[in-house]
């Protein structure tokens, strides 16, 4: 008790705006205003840089319409597809990778050959094999995603505590008890940072391929704006896809993140 | 000092019979366990103490099924052991708990295993939480629990396997000098209301007096079988036995013994290290 009163309090009030925040607040207010500047200036061509109010018309014309939310739809369904497709794909050979020298020894160097080859190269083929339609963009976001799943868990594999693997085999523990009771949880953080990995280049994958060659979809619809050059929707649609794709990996994160908080 | 034989008596629970564990390593091969033979009774708490690199977690590890031996029969009531057995619950040295899951489901985990009902493995977690004295603390998780309190979560959970053997390597060796007596006592008092027999690997003479029916010495590598002492010590025992004449007896004994092959073992390592700054 003597200690307290030779500690000075914290002062009470916390400033309602953070130097960090208020910053971030000034450059956006500045790129916002340079932008309606230049649209207004007549330096550049009509549309090329459209006024922030034929953006927002653009954008409420756009959210309006039952034709966006079906392409979005159908974007959507593909990440999601490849997500699942490829996420699980990875996770098994990332863990037999992991628990299995000779094969890690045998096959990791490909993975990481082929890791941070850009997708898109393999578009063609795959146009052959499963058609213009989702098939070819579920293709793609699916060869996207597996290396990052794949690449995470085999590392996370070898850094599980060799102890618990110890504990189990002392249980006697069976093969599928060991994956999902001990592997699999001890795995969690890389597993879940592979995913976000993945997810992230999942979408980057089919969106690319969307803009290449498709009749439906996001891409579809940001690279028809672009052919009739509807410069207020095509930005429209950039900065709601900015927004979901920012909200889909903060959900991935927030998986991750509860479960840290409660037992790390 | 000759090591005597020991011949294993057919009322043993646990028979280790003439084991002997070779590793082949890149200097040749290194033999850890040399022709072991001992037997533990019903019932009994015995130690099994030496310096460091004489072979004793080897020893653990080959009577816990988790690696194999060169020669020799391990047995546990009768049947020979070559992979973990159901009679036997191993306590680690290394920080075991599952930091996912919480105290009761870290307890609860052998009997998840053998797919024991929900209600009924809580419970019998709640039992033996209680046993080792973390009752209030059932849904915290590891990391919010001291080391000696997650050790206790460990032998709570290979207790609650109900193992005929508690096999421990060096439980306690992370944690400090008053945890570990203050834990040791729990151990004993354990040990003595559910009659556990109990196999402890150590390097610590004073745990080992004060928890043991015999002790087994061995010598610095190769680990062979140096001698066993028996601890003629009143039971129910804390660790106030620490403090008394007979007890500071045992321990002069035991160290005598232990003294020759620690010392033995640190001439070796130190030449080893000598050879290896000459050689690189």
């Amino acid at each position: 008790m003597a200690d307290t009163s030779r500690v000075t309090p914290l002062p009470a009030s916390v400033p309602v705006l953070s130097p960090v925040t208020l910053l971030r607040l000034v450059i956006i207010l500045t790129v916002l205003a340079v932008w309606e500047f230049l649209s207004h200036s007549g330096w550049l061509y009509r549309d090329v840089v459209p006024s922030l109010l034929a953006i927002g018309r653009a954008m409420f014309d756009l959210l309006a319409h039952g034709e966006y939310y079906f392409n979005l739809a159908v974007t959507a369904g593909e990440v999601g597809a490849a997500l699942a497709i490829g996420g699980s794909l990875g996770l098994v050979v990332g863990i037999v990778l992991g628990a299995n020298r000779f094969l890690s020894k045998a096959f990791e160097s490909y993975l990481y050959y082929l890791g941070p080859t850009p997708k898109i190269i393999f578009f063609p083929i795959m146009i052959m094999w499963f058609g213009v339609g989702p098939g070819s963009k579920i293709a793609l976001g699916t060869l996207s995603c597996f290396f990052p799943v794949a690449l995470s868990a085999a590392a996370g594999m070898r850094q599980i505590d060799k102890v618990l693997i110890r504990v189990g085999n002392s249980f006697r523990a069976s093969t599928a008890q060991m994956v999902f009771k001990i592997y699999l949880p001890a795995m969690r953080h890389p597993i879940i940072n592979g995913v976000r990995l993945g997810l992230g280049v999942a979408l980057i994958g089919t969106l690319l391929a969307e803009t290449k060659l498709s009749n439906k979809g996001i891409g579809f619809l940001i690279i028809q704006a672009y052919s009739i050059f509807d410069m207020p929707r095509m930005y429209a649609m950039l900065i709601v896809l900015f927004v979901l794709s920012i909200g889909a990996n903060s959900v991935v994160g927030r998986l991750g993140g509860l479960d840290s908080i409660k037992r790390s | 000092m000759t090591s005597t034989p020991h011949n294993p008596a057919n009322t043993d629970i646990l028979v280790v019979d003439d084991v002997v564990v070779r590793f082949e390593t890149q200097e040749g091969p290194v033999i850890a366990v040399d022709h072991v033979s001992f037997g533990v009774r019903q019932g009994e708490f015995l130690s099994v103490i030496g310096p460091s690199g004489c072979g004793k977690s080897t020893l653990f590890n080959v009577i816990g099924g988790l690696i194999g031996h060169t020669s020799g029969v391990v047995s546990v009531g009768g049947e020979t052991i070559n992979s973990p057995h159901q009679s036997i619950g191993m306590v680690f040295r290394e920080e075991s708990t599952f930091p996912w899951r919480s105290v009761t489901d870290n307890v609860a985990f052998p009997l998840e295993l053998i797919g024991m009902p929900k209600a009924q493995r809580i419970e019998r977690a709640r039992h033996f939480i209680s046993l080792v004295g973390l009752d209030g603390f059932e849904n915290r998780y590891p990391n919010e629990l001291s080391g000696g309190m997650r050790q206790r979560v460990s032998l709570a959970r290979t207790l609650a396997s109900e193992p005929k053997i508690l096999l421990m390597d060096e439980p306690f060796a992370a944690l400090d000098e008053q945890t570990r007596l203050l834990l040791g006592d729990k151990v004993l008092q354990i040990q003595q209301q559910l009659k556990q027999t109990t196999l402890l690997i150590t390097h610590n003479i004073t745990e080992a007096v004060q928890m043991s029916d015999r002790i087994l010495v061995m010598t610095y590598r190769p680990g062979k079988v140096k001698r066993i002492v028996d601890i003629d010590l009143p039971r129910p025992r804390t660790s106030e036995i620490v403090g008394s004449e007979a007890f500071g007896r045992y321990v002069a004994q035991i160290w005598a013994d232990l003294r020759e092959e620690a010392s033995r073992g640190m001439r070796d390592e130190e030449e080893h290290a000598l050879h290896h700054v000459s050689t690189t």
